[in-house]
């Protein structure tokens, strides 16, 4: 399979602090990878690494062969990647519909085109009910959709969604594990940062797992975290003789 | 297509309909002097409210283009006795070649720091033009000839030639902006004022669209700087940079309803009605009051509705017709 993303060396600080050191990961074409860690362990300063909204001490950021340091965030997202962010952070006065429509603009002028994209993203995450409710009245699951549908408007090949599923009820959860799948099934490479395990297990996989802004571990979802530096992470070294490979759980 | 749809609206046939008529039925000089401030207002308003209404980049230095705009076509009309008619346009070209480098200073700023540094931008221009007298006239500024009866130098015995042209002018405003309202630029203007990032992330070029709206939004309140001298006959730095215009510019739209085609009209007929009304009324016996109830109409406003009257009516609306989920609706704001 052709690598769709490919991370090399990245590194990233901020005054004393070392938010990413040396990162390096690939993504294969429609795979679907998970960024995970403790707080703090640099996953969202990756995806503003990725996504230029920060611009690296060092390293490389390949996109199908392409090199995006240095590019600004429209550029990234005109190449193909689009993002959504941890905080959802919709156009609230806008309809849901506008929304869209604004993501839908970047691949074509004409509003009746983009007004029929967005019509189908808003469809495929399931909120067409909502198309004229103004972006800042919906629950947060239905921000969060709005994030992916905006982000789908703009026709993308990578996704990056941050924290899709923070605060969300469990039913919610699966719902929105659901739609990453269903996002998967189209062709999209994804790569998610996400806090809930379940759902990671269910998406992913592949996992990346940082700590202090380093990549500590990568495989499989059941080598990741059967793996020892890892559970040292995140619930500290008493608790890693707790764990042997093959019944490792979260 | 433009045209079609706007008959479908009776409204604003009717609405048309009386700006027409008004100069006939009222004649008294005073009442179109007004008229005339309404209609001049509302198409700075609306110039302003592309920028600090849709993208909501708070300009407090739009004076900067209505000074231009100003001085431009009278240096050419008394100078090279050009037609102010020609003036207009050259001095809206003088004030998007000078809202470039304004830009690329201010829009590095956010928030309250670029409405402060475009504030900067007009009084610097208006030290300019005080200083350098042989370069135009210096702080006394100056009269333009009388030339009776001349339309083609943009003068006329009537008043209600001046009327006309300045209801041509928020016409043109108007149009324009319910243009680029319904096209990509209308909703990346509002976009970028919602969320800057959350733009970017979905490829909007910021910058590049705050660059282009900023030319259209100096283009046009260069217009009114030379209808205004044209009209009062008069030009000194302090008229023409005067901080009123940039102030007056941004509270039209506010009160009116920012990032609304309307909300500037919709304003300046309420404040200027208002102050000319109190003005004439109490003027001269209560000096002051006129202030006062101005700025109390401002107050009750930003403390109650900050979307200014037009939103409330919109929101209104929206609540009661649009209930259903699949009503069709045009603009960023209905999609």
């Amino acid at each position: 399979m052709a690598e769709a993303l490919v991370v090399r060396n990245l590194s990233k600080r901020f005054g004393g602090l070392r938010a990413v050191q040396d990162l390096s990961f690939s993504v294969n074409e429609n795979e679907t990878v998970a960024l995970i860690g403790p707080n703090g362990a640099g996953k969202t300063t990756s995806f503003n690494l990725i996504t230029g909204y920060h611009r690296p001490d060092a390293g490389s950021v390949l996109a199908f062969g392409r090199e995006l340091v240095g590019l600004r965030p429209y550029d990234i997202c005109a190449h193909g990647l689009a993002r959504t962010f941890q905080v959802a952070r919709p156009f609230g006065k806008m309809t849901v519909l506008a929304n869209v429509m604004t993501g839908a603009f970047l691949r074509d002028k004409k509003p009746e085109v983009a007004r029929a994209r967005a019509r189908e993203a808003i469809d495929f995450v399931g909120l067409s009910a909502k198309e004229h409710v103004p972006a800042r009245d919906l629950t947060t699951i239905d921000q969060r959709r709005l994030e992916m549908a905006r982000a789908l408007a703009t026709e993308p090949r990578v996704l990056l969604l941050d924290e899709v599923m923070a605060g969300l009820n469990p039913a919610e959860i699966d719902q929105a594990v659901a739609l990453v799948g269903k996002l998967s099934q189209r062709g999209l490479t994804i790569v998610i940062v996400e806090h809930v395990m379940r759902a990671i297990m269910a998406v992913a996989r592949h996992i990346v797992v940082l700590d202090h802004g380093q990549k500590i571990a990568e495989g499989n979802p059941k080598e990741v975290v059967a793996n020892a530096d890892v559970i040292r992470a995140y619930l500290g070294t008493g608790y890693v003789h707790v764990a042997t490979p093959g019944e490792g759980r979260c | 297509m433009l045209g079609l749809r706007r008959w479908r609206r009776p409204w604003l046939g009717v609405l048309a309909a009386i700006a027409l008529m008004l100069p006939l039925v009222v004649s008294k000089p005073f009442a179109i002097d007004i008229f005339i401030r309404v209609l001049l207002f509302a198409f700075i308003g609306v110039a302003w409210n592309l920028m600090g209404g849709y993208a909501k980049q708070l300009s407090l230095g739009h004076a900067a283009y209505f000074g231009l705009g100003a001085y431009t076509s009278t240096i050419l009309q008394i100078r090279f006795g050009i037609s102010p008619w020609i003036g207009m346009f050259a001095g809206g070209m003088v004030a998007m070649a000078a809202s470039l480098p304004i830009g690329a200073v201010c829009f590095r700023l956010r928030g309250p720091y670029f409405a402060i540094s475009t504030i900067a931008t007009a009084q610097v221009l208006m030290l300019l033009f005080l200083k350098f007298r042989d370069f135009a006239w210096g702080a006394e500024g100056t009269t333009l000839p009388n030339l009776g009866n001349a339309p083609l130098m943009m003068q006329f015995d009537a008043k209600a030639a001046y009327y006309y042209i300045a209801l041509a002018l928020l016409a043109i405003g108007l149009a324009i902006t319910y243009r680029i309202e319904r096209s990509r630029m209308g909703y990346y203007l509002m976009a970028l004022g919602e969320d800057e990032d959350a733009a970017e992330a979905i490829g909007v070029n910021v910058l590049r669209i705050k660059r282009q709206v900023y030319l259209i939004s100096a283009f046009l309140t260069a217009l009114a700087g030379t209808f205004y001298v044209q009209y009062i006959y008069f030009i000194d730095p302090n008229t023409a940079f005067s901080f009123n215009v940039s102030v007056e510019a941004a509270l039209v739209s506010i009160v009116g309803g920012i990032g609304t085609l309307w909300g500037p009209v919709v304003g300046t007929v309420l404040l200027e009605a208002t102050s000319a009304l109190l003005q004439s009324w109490l003027g001269s016996s209560h000096g002051g009051v006129q202030l006062t109830v101005y700025s109390l109409i401002l107050i009750a406003v930003i403390l109650w509705r900050p979307s200014g009257l037009l939103g409330v009516l919109t929101e209104a609306y929206g609540r009661i017709a649009y209930a259903g989920p699949s009503r069709e609706r045009e603009g960023p704001l209905d999609g």
